[in-house]
């Protein structure tokens, strides 16, 4: 695959414009050669612009780059959650690897819950797959790359990006190090937790009301950040109506990038612009607009029944 | 081997597949063998068509309403295919049937085809073929005929016989004031065609009646279509008979208390305006209007105000500026204040093409204020509404008024909360530039474009730099070197890269405006140390300006200052910065 191919793909997708099915299997190819290079614990280097949850939104997603700058004039990292309840996952997804695979420096994503073969199963990536390519092919290449995902960032040392949170299974990163990520995410253990946990306002560890990570309060994170030397621990997985939220005294942040999301919470969202000097810069934007016209695609019922 | 006559039977092997088809328990395949309908009736040639394939499409009208709707959609285009208009009324039968099911679908496209084929007709083919057929229909037990009936009887209408004609006319009639809501409404959204084709006389007479029956109906739904009619009608009268045989029914839709009856005739106003003329407009639309500006519904307003300016452009010369002076104007400033913010947008949309018409003073007396309060709105889509049409108000008042009146509205705005209104702010200072002309920029608006230059948003920031090159295009070259391009350069000290590459981008944006000079002394010798900037994304931001600025500038600058710096970048740490080293070297030809 080269250079150009790689550029006119990217065009297509930024026009919400789907690539074919043997493009698809050629990209995650191509992007499995680069993720399974990186660490557990992706270093990266600042300045950087940090994104929480984009779930499909796929024209919140161009807003998002309309504020905070394109790729590769801007460095960005996805904490997870690229699929599932929007209405365009496939070219959401499609967009950020095509991305990352034309500009590996530039662009980092990591895992998130959703991630999963079983979770966009029920949550829509499977179904969207199948509308739009019709058959699970597409969906099964993507699914095979979310395994190579990394589990989380460093950010010049000092500021841990993960989606979900802690575990108490991990003390440090070489823990986080340590874990054998590609798989399908787990039940529970290190590597489900990190993807499913939530900072909560008690002491220690809590049952997740979830069903899988932990809730863990302002001690296990003091702790954690400073046993691994680090300012802040930064993470998505839940909605904040603000776009972003400081918890624990600013040692841990939730940043969220799905304006409206689902199309109705009528939430804005954030990203987190790092400067070269590690200064954190909260944007807030609001959904793309005329979303009534963008939202729903124009429905065809019966086709799957004609086909 | 194969006899004549067995090829015979072989071409039509393909028709009696599709033929089978028809019959298939699959609604699928029935569907596709409808769709090919066409190639069977030409296969078959004009008689078959009509005596065999016609009949057997009239039998099997007892299907899914997927394939019947298809089957009537079909049907419109068969007039060629069963020989002609002579023969046309074949097809009628079929297609009567169609228009008496249940579902709508498939009725409103048996409807379409009657009314295409009716086209092809002749007028004796109506008389014993179609007006019965519209009888039937309308008499029918079931109100869905009856309900298909209604879209027929224009068609029908062209006829010799006054006898017959006036049979129409009354079961026309009949079907307003029809047992079924749902037939009256279909009548009711009939009535104007109906109107225009029947004699003048008879809509005075015989019409009237009916219309007002639909005009007094007990559903608003029903009353509501009848204030198209109305219009239709009143596009047909005197000034002196719509006096007395539409405006009663106007006056009454006026305070309907129904909200949505009211919200049609404010939608229709402009069409009724002009259908009974300037006379009436002023005695009684004009008091109307001012009503429904005031309209207890926000909705009304809404609709109410997107007409203010056509409904003022209508009114006859000697009284319109009087008109909004006195009546509109009072309205438009409540409205201005209203409590929805789709009415002020609404309003905001339109309200800037009053200037014309209230001309210099009264613009700056009467609708300034209004355009201030509106560009204050919370409701960032007002704020852009007004923004978008100030060239209106510029043409009336002059740039030198709107500037001193809007400029300190326009300064808040460019530092509006939501950027899209930073946006069209941005995007209407090149035109205000040019008409301030340049003193009057330098001393007002040039920070205000360096700020944005410094947004914290990169589409604004962009829109800044695009904003920049249109005001060197503008304004000239010297001013360029002595105001804006060292204010553009002095950013590259910036402390965050992305501010930093704003540089560049203005840079990449003003290669094609400045010239050789000034880009060799004074844009090049700041952007190459930016070569090396601590962070990548400046550096081969940098080698991608490089490569544009080659273009311009001689062989020699090329070789001994950018040579250099582009071969140091090609062995950068970074893959991207290589990269566009790489492509700039290759570019320049070095």
């Amino acid at each position: 695959m080269s250079t150009s191919d790689l550029d006119r793909q990217i065009a297509q997708l930024r026009r919400c414009e789907v690539i074919k099915e043997s493009e698809v299997k050629a990209l995650c190819a191509k992007a499995r050669e680069i993720l399974v290079e990186e660490s557990n614990v992706q270093r990266v280097d600042a300045p950087v612009t940090i994104c929480g949850d984009i779930h499909g939104q796929f024209y919140d997603l161009k807003e998002l780059f309309q504020v905070g700058g394109d790729v590769p004039d801007t460095n960005y990292l996805f904490m997870g959650d690229f699929v599932d309840r929007g209405f365009f996952s496939v070219e959401t997804f499609l967009l950020l690897l095509a991305l990352k695979v034309r500009y590996p420096d530039r662009i980092t994503l990591i895992r998130g819950n959703h991630e999963s073969r079983q979770i966009t199963q029920v949550y829509g990536f499977y179904d969207e797959c199948l509308r739009k390519y019709g058959s699970v092919n597409v969906w099964r290449y993507c699914t095979e790359i979310f395994d190579y995902l990394s589990l989380s960032a460093l950010i010049d040392d000092k500021i841990l990006c993960v989606h979900g949170g802690l575990s108490p299974a991990i003390n440090t990163l070489d823990a986080i190090r340590t874990i054998d990520r590609k798989q399908e995410v787990p039940h529970d253990g290190p590597m489900c937790d990190l993807l499913w946990s939530d900072p909560e306002d008690i002491d220690g560890w809590g049952l997740s009301p979830r069903g899988a990570g932990y809730l863990f309060g302002s001690d296990i994170a003091a702790q954690f950040n400073q046993t691994n030397n680090l300012d802040l621990i930064c993470r998505a997985h839940q909605l904040v109506m603000d776009g972003y939220k400081l918890h624990f005294n600013g040692s841990v942040v939730t940043v969220w990038s799905a304006p409206n999301y689902c199309y109705r919470c009528g939430n804005v969202a954030a990203i987190l612009e790092l400067d070269e000097h590690l200064n954190t810069n909260y944007k807030i934007f609001n959904a793309a607009p005329q979303q009534e016209n963008r939202g729903a695609p124009v429905k065809k019922p019966q086709a799957d029944y004609f086909l | 081997m194969a006899t004549p006559m067995d090829e015979g039977d072989d071409s039509l092997y393909p028709i009696a597949v599709l033929i089978d088809e028809l019959k298939n328990d699959d609604v699928q395949l029935r569907l596709n063998s409808i769709r090919r309908l066409s190639t069977i009736g030409l296969a078959l040639g004009e008689e078959r068509t009509r005596v065999e394939l016609v009949p057997f499409l009239n039998d099997s009208i007892d299907d899914e309403d997927e394939v019947l709707q298809a089957l009537a959609e079909e049907l419109g285009n068969f007039v060629p295919l069963v020989g002609g208009p002579e023969h046309a009324h074949t097809l009628l039968a079929p297609l009567e049937s169609l228009a008496g099911v249940e579902e709508t679908a498939v009725r409103e496209k048996a409807v379409l085809s009657l009314r295409k084929i009716a086209e092809s007709l002749d007028v004796a083919q109506l008389d014993t073929h179609l007006v019965p057929l519209v009888h039937r229909l309308a008499t029918g037990d079931w109100f869905t005929s009856r309900i298909s009936a209604c879209g027929l009887f224009a068609a029908a209408y062209r006829l010799n016989n006054d006898a017959k004609k006036a049979e129409l006319r009354q079961s026309f009639a009949q079907l307003c004031i029809d047992e079924t809501p749902m037939v009256r409404r279909a009548a009711a959204a009939k009535f104007g065609e109906f109107a225009g084709v029947i004699e003048p006389a008879f809509v005075k007479t015989e019409l009237m009646t009916a219309f007002t029956a639909l005009a007094q109906d007990e559903q608003d739904s029903v009353r509501l279509l009848a204030v198209e009619g109305g219009v239709a009608i009143a596009r047909l009268l005197t000034p002196a008979e719509n006096e007395t045989l539409i405006m009663p029914s106007v006056r009454a839709a006026a305070v309907d208390k129904s909200w949505r009856v009211r919200y049609m005739l404010a939608d229709k106003l402009i069409d009724l305006q002009r259908a009974v003329g300037t006379e009436i407009t002023k005695a009684d639309l004009l008091n109307f209007f001012v009503a429904l500006l005031k309209d207890n519904e926000a909705e009304v307003r809404t609709i109410a105000s997107q007409k203010i300016p056509d409904f003022a452009n209508n009114l006859d010369e000697d009284v319109r500026l009087n008109a909004v002076l006195t009546l509109m104007m009072p309205c438009v400033k409540e409205l201005s204040n209203d409590n929805s913010q789709h009415v002020r947008s609404a309003l905001a949309s339109v309200v800037m093409l009053l200037a014309p018409i209230l001309g210099r003073d009264h613009t700056v007396e009467h609708l300034l204020p209004v355009f201030l309060q509106l560009l204050k709105d919370e409701f960032p889509e007002v704020r852009l509404n007004i923004i978008s049409k100030l060239d209106c108000v510029n043409r009336v008042i002059g740039i030198d008024m709107l500037s001193q009146s809007l400029l300190p509205a326009i300064v808040d705005l460019a530092e509006d909360r939501q950027w899209r209104v930073r946006l069209a702010i941005i995007e209407y200072i090149p035109l205000l530039a040019s008409q301030l002309g340049v003193e009057f920029f330098d001393e007002k608006l040039s920070n205000l474009c360096m700020t944005w230059l410094g947004d914290c948003v990169f589409s604004i920031r962009e829109a800044a730099t695009l904003n920049i090159k249109k005001l060197v295009d503008t304004f000239g070259l010297d001013w360029a070197r002595s105001s804006i391009i060292p204010k553009v350069l002095s950013m590259y000290r910036h402390p965050n890269y992305l501010y930093r590459m704003t540089t560049l981008f203005a840079v990449n944006l003003l290669i094609d405006v400045v010239d050789v000079d000034s880009l060799t002394h004074m844009i090049l010798p700041v952007v190459l140390p930016m070569a090396k900037d601590t962070v990548p994304n400046v550096r081969f931001n940098v080698a991608k300006t490089l490569e544009k600025i080659a273009m311009r500038i001689s062989k020699d600058v090329i070789e001994t200052h950018m040579k250099p710096v582009l071969q140091s970048l090609q062995e950068d740490g970074d893959g991207d910065v290589k990269y566009f080293a790489t492509h700039a070297l290759e570019a320049a030809g070095v």
